[in-house]
């Protein structure tokens, strides 16, 4: 049987971080889109929630509590609706850290875990994005070139977040016919790190761009060692992360825009009142909806341990999709008042249209 | 430091209420339910000291069953075990309350025993000095300040232009203002660390009811404002409503 009810410590999650996005995050998000910035006290704050070490194992300094993406889809949804620029900063580098907890070897758990267990803020991120037009993740230009200790890296990376400032990089690139991803740490020769990129949304959080010049990295930093890694896994993880941003930005724009419409009377009526606006909202509804049943299906799926390869697809490309359009329509429901930047519904909007495009195009 | 709070599971300060078919009960369907925030702030304070200085902090909660899940979010912000006396009274008169607590707190052995000033439903300000005085324990009500250290706590409490600074010999009993701490948000680690933790589970006695609570009637529904004139010439008529109309002056 199918069961959409939540586990008690679920909920409790669920009203924490609501609680957490309305009185930490609602409050600067406008500030931090219009400064370009995050502050550090967010970072700290949010930190202190545990949202990365929890899931780590406790022989690494974690709270051992088993992954749970499911659990991590329904927090994600929430930190989104506070603000998804503040959102994936704050779990940023989750994406770096369960990858090394999922297939790393070892030495590398060992090497690299407890820095996400300590009490300050630890940046460290997934390189996958390239500036390619109709970039897809599974054939990058970045490419690995075998040598006899290890490995030559040399391609151009993007929207790589909290870039600024992260110790690491956890770089994908192809290895002759095959998908692999390296750790470089910020420092290595070769490597320059741009200033942050001017994005249309996500203002606050900062990306960069990664030039990889020839960047030599040794045989153990290939995740998973000499076996390798599977990139698909790590993909569908951050995929389905990032549709679960996705469902938290549309119910934003959704809850915004349905109180909105009962209060704003035109021609005598509150537009709710109007055909065109009801059924806006009502879809708007329905897609919010549909688009986190996609979403808990790919994280059951992961949590299963099963391939989440296609669901976490579906969940990203529809997300994408529809959180587009939910924001579009929180827009249009607020009329000229949508696109002032008095309403956050056109942040919201930029910001929907920003990560529909992160980890490449939703089009082929 | 062994801290005792009580709390108490509360409808959600943002929720609408609606009253239920019967006429004297709040209609739970759909509503969101909270812990009483005054509570919250005890617990917080608790927790603080707690971190302090060692101890254990423990939470009790006279409630329905569905109150494990406001304990499960205490436990979540750090408390160390709780004990829930499960009851599905809606209404009880403060004294009954305060004495099921006391039966149930009599024979444990703690430094502090903590409440809110006041629960944000029924608003009696009552419970936690009169659980002092059935534990016949000292008492400071609407603290906004308490630290404890060699058997004795200095509390402040809000005066007039000033602060009252009282010291008191433990155990002893205190009630939460707001300023006493601002809650902290419960942590993934704590939450799933929570449902490790330890409920006791007891069942609250029937007692015939002091009070009984004959019916539960909304406010009345809240009419448009009226514009009694423009300028500093309304304020003669505006002054004159306000004291014998709205009887506010």
């Amino acid at each position: 049987m199918i069961s959409f009810k939540l586990e008690e410590e679920q909920e409790i999650a669920r009203d924490a971080l609501r609680d957490f996005a309305a009185e930490a995050m609602r409050p600067i998000a406008r500030e931090c889109d219009e400064t370009s910035a995050i502050p550090e006290e967010f970072l700290a704050q949010s930190w202190e929630l545990g949202l990365v070490s929890t899931q780590i194992p406790e022989a690494y300094g974690g709270g051992g509590e088993a992954r749970s993406p499911v659990t991590n889809a329904i927090v994600l949804e929430e930190l989104a609706w506070g603000d998804a620029a503040l959102a994936l900063a704050a779990v940023a580098p989750a994406g770096f850290a369960y990858a090394i907890a999922d297939q790393g070897t070892e030495a590398q758990k060992q090497k690299y875990l407890p820095m996400f267990c300590g009490e300050d803020y630890c940046a460290a991120s997934l390189a996958v994005n390239e500036p390619t037009v109709c970039f897809d993740p599974l054939t990058p230009r970045t490419v690995a070139e075998p040598k006899s200790d290890g490995f030559v890296l040399s391609g151009t990376k993007c929207c790589v977040p909290m870039g600024d400032r992260a110790s690491h990089f956890l770089v994908v690139a192809r290895n002759n016919g095959s998908l692999d991803a390296f750790v470089v740490p910020r420092d290595a020769e070769g490597l320059s790190v741009s200033d942050n990129e001017l994005n249309l949304g996500l203002k606050a959080l900062p990306t960069a761009t990664l030039e990889l010049e020839r960047v030599e990295v040794s045989a153990a930093d290939r995740l998973g060692g000499e076996e390798g890694c599977d990139v698909q896994r790590v993909l569908d993880g951050s995929r389905t992360a990032l549709a679960a941003v996705m469902v938290g930005l549309s119910r934003a724009a959704l809850e915004y825009a349905v109180p909105y419409a009962k209060d704003r009377v035109a021609f005598d009526q509150a537009i709710a009142q109007k055909q065109g606006i009801a059924f806006k909202l009502a879809d708007m509804h329905i897609e919010t909806e549909s688009t986190r049943w996609l979403v808990w299906k790919a994280a059951a799926q992961l949590e299963q341990g099963v391939s989440a390869t296609r669901a976490a697809h579906f969940a990203r490309g529809y997300a994408a999709d529809q959180s587009m359009w939910i924001t579009d329509q929180g827009v249009q429901v607020l009329g000229g008042h949508g696109f002032i930047r008095d309403n956050p519904v056109e942040m919201w909007f930029r910001n929907a249209r920003t990560v529909g495009v992160l980890e490449g195009t939703v089009c082929i | 430091m062994d801290i005792i709070v009580c709390m108490k599971r509360v409808p959600d300060s943002a929720a609408r209420i609606q009253i239920g078919g019967d006429g004297r009960s709040i209609d739970s369907a759909g509503l969101e339910h909270i812990i009483s925030p005054y509570d919250e702030m005890a617990l917080e304070r608790a927790l603080q000291i707690k971190e302090e200085q060692g101890g254990t902090v423990t939470v009790v909660c006279l409630g329905a069953a569905e109150a494990a899940k406001e304990i499960r979010q205490a436990l979540a912000m750090g408390a160390d075990q709780a004990l829930h006396i499960k009851s599905d009274v809606g209404y009880r008169d403060p004294l009954t309350t305060a004495r099921i607590l006391a039966d149930h707190l009599k024979g444990r052995t703690f430094d502090m025993l903590l409440f809110g000033k006041q629960s944000i439903d029924a608003d009696n300000s009552a419970i936690g000095v009169m659980v002092a005085t059935l534990l016949d324990l000292p008492a400071v009500s609407l603290v906004t300040k308490l630290d404890a250290a060699d058997g004795k706590a200095t509390v402040e409490r809000e005066a007039e232009a000033g602060a009252e600074v009282i010291e008191v010999a433990l155990p002893a009993v205190f009630t939460a203002q707001r300023g006493l701490a601002e809650p902290r948000y419960p942590s993934i680690k704590g939450i799933m660390q929570a449902k490790k933790k330890p409920i006791e589970e007891a069942q609250a006695p029937e007692e015939a009811a002091l009070i009984t609570l004959e019916a539960l009637e909304p406010p009345p529904a809240r009419t448009g404002g009226r514009i009694v004139g423009e300028g500093v010439e309304a304020v003669p008529e505006l002054v004159r409503l306000l004291r014998s109309e709205a009887k506010v002056l």
